[in-house]
């Protein structure tokens, strides 16, 4: 790619820039916040209290980018609240797949939904390393500091599932039903504000060239562990493997709105109008 | 199966023990570990040891420290001592200093 312009800070952007930047943004801290959400309903439910400190570690870390996501779009003025307690939760831009519920002790789902995402995290973050929007690169490496754990874990474990018949079973239909969703992570929020976002080389890497990145690395290693893959065609994405409902155009699950009532529960219950902050601002810390 | 979990907190310092985490392998032990016993406190290490393989003799089979009194092998005496000889120690070792240097400058002087 060429050499990239380096956009301003966020009071100087152009409405199109801006517009780019903030659909990005939307696209990384929802899929985080609402994927940790998923993840701590196996808090005291996870197989031994030793996978349950590992997969809550791992919300807690999703939490955490989810903060340093949100916190460049409260730049352009907008609050906690309204990003996340008081949204209207058809305007949320995460991949169904970080919204689909878990069967109660579907442990292989919670396993194989953190391999694919964090595969997909890991490829999308490096195509954020040399952003031409310098706040999102000054936060990408602390993000991706702590992914490498996220992706030894969710590989150990897969192994380790699919070293017997049973657990390999389980992987599989696990593999069936969120494989499509998890397609839905290379799908446009708008296509042509990505195009922008490419353009301006906000992301360096296309949606389509991350897709194919990712198809390449998680088919053959489920192959190699004796999973198949429900793709039609193993180097991108299909329309006819995608899903009806792709979360980052605005269409989502029931089970999303469910969860949405849920994590705003307390939010609304109380009466607030605005959410306490506990820690220090990113930048400061 | 059971991994025992030593913590050492920088390079250089001892591993201690610091708990155990179930795991079915090292591999899951270590990554076990390092949530569980890496996270909260500085660590620049861990090891993580499965438990059946720690010998252990403890103070029903081995007398530790013999039956007799031994009470030399504590080295208490010298909680005993009046410090001020140590002022003794410090002259004489600046008096061999001085001579020293002095030898230095007449051999250097001699052979100029």
């Amino acid at each position: 790619m060429s050499a990239i312009e380096h956009l301003s800070g966020p009071d100087d952007l152009e409405d199109d820039e801006r517009e780019a930047v903030e659909t990005l943004l939307y696209r990384l801290a929802d899929d985080e916040f609402v994927i940790a959400e998923r993840y701590t309903e196996w808090q005291v439910r996870s197989p031994t209290l030793e996978s349950d400190l590992a997969l809550s570690n791992i919300a807690q870390d999703e939490l955490g980018h989810a903060r340093l996501w949100y916190d460049l779009l409260e730049d352009f003025g907008y609050t906690e609240a309204e990003l996340l307690w008081e949204r209207d939760p058809e305007d949320f831009r995460h991949s169904t797949m970080v919204e689909l519920p878990f069967e109660t002790g579907d442990w292989a789902d919670a396993i194989v939904r953190s391999y694919l995402y964090d595969e997909a995290e890991a490829l999308r973050l490096e195509a954020l390393e040399d952003s031409s929007y310098p706040r999102i690169v000054d936060r990408v490496g602390k993000v991706l500091g702590e992914e490498t754990y996220h992706r030894e874990h969710a590989t150990n474990w897969l192994e380790r599932l699919a070293g017997t018949d049973d657990g390999r079973e389980q992987v599989q239909n696990a593999v069936d039903r969120v494989f499509p969703h998890a397609l839905t992570l290379f799908e446009p929020v708008d296509p042509d504000v990505e195009r922008q976002i490419d353009e301006y080389g906000i992301r360096t890497r296309s949606l389509d060239e991350l897709a194919t990145d990712w198809l390449d690395r998680v088919v053959p290693f489920l192959e190699s562990q004796g999973i198949e893959t429900p793709v039609s065609n193993s180097s991108e994405v299909t329309t006819a493997d995608l899903p009806d409902v792709r979360g980052r155009d605005g269409t989502h699950t029931d089970e999303w709105f469910d969860l949405y009532d849920e994590f705003t529960h307390t939010y609304r219950e109380l009466g607030r109008d605005r959410a306490d902050r506990i820690m220090s601002d990113p930048d400061d810390a | 199966m059971i991994w025992e979990v030593f913590r050492q907190e920088k390079s250089g310092g001892y591993h201690t023990h610091c708990g155990n985490v179930h795991a079915p392998d090292a591999q899951m032990a270590k990554l076990f570990a390092e949530v569980q016993h890496g996270r909260r406190k500085p660590t620049n290490s861990l090891w993580v040891v499965p438990q059946q393989e720690v010998a252990e003799v403890d103070a029903e089979e081995a007398n530790f420290g013999g039956t007799t009194d031994k009470s030399y092998r504590w080295a208490m005496t010298y909680n005993r001592v009046d410090e001020s000889f140590a002022e003794e120690v410090a002259d004489s070792q600046r008096e061999q200093e001085t001579a020293d240097r002095e030898r230095d400058e007449v051999t250097a002087g001699g052979n100029r």
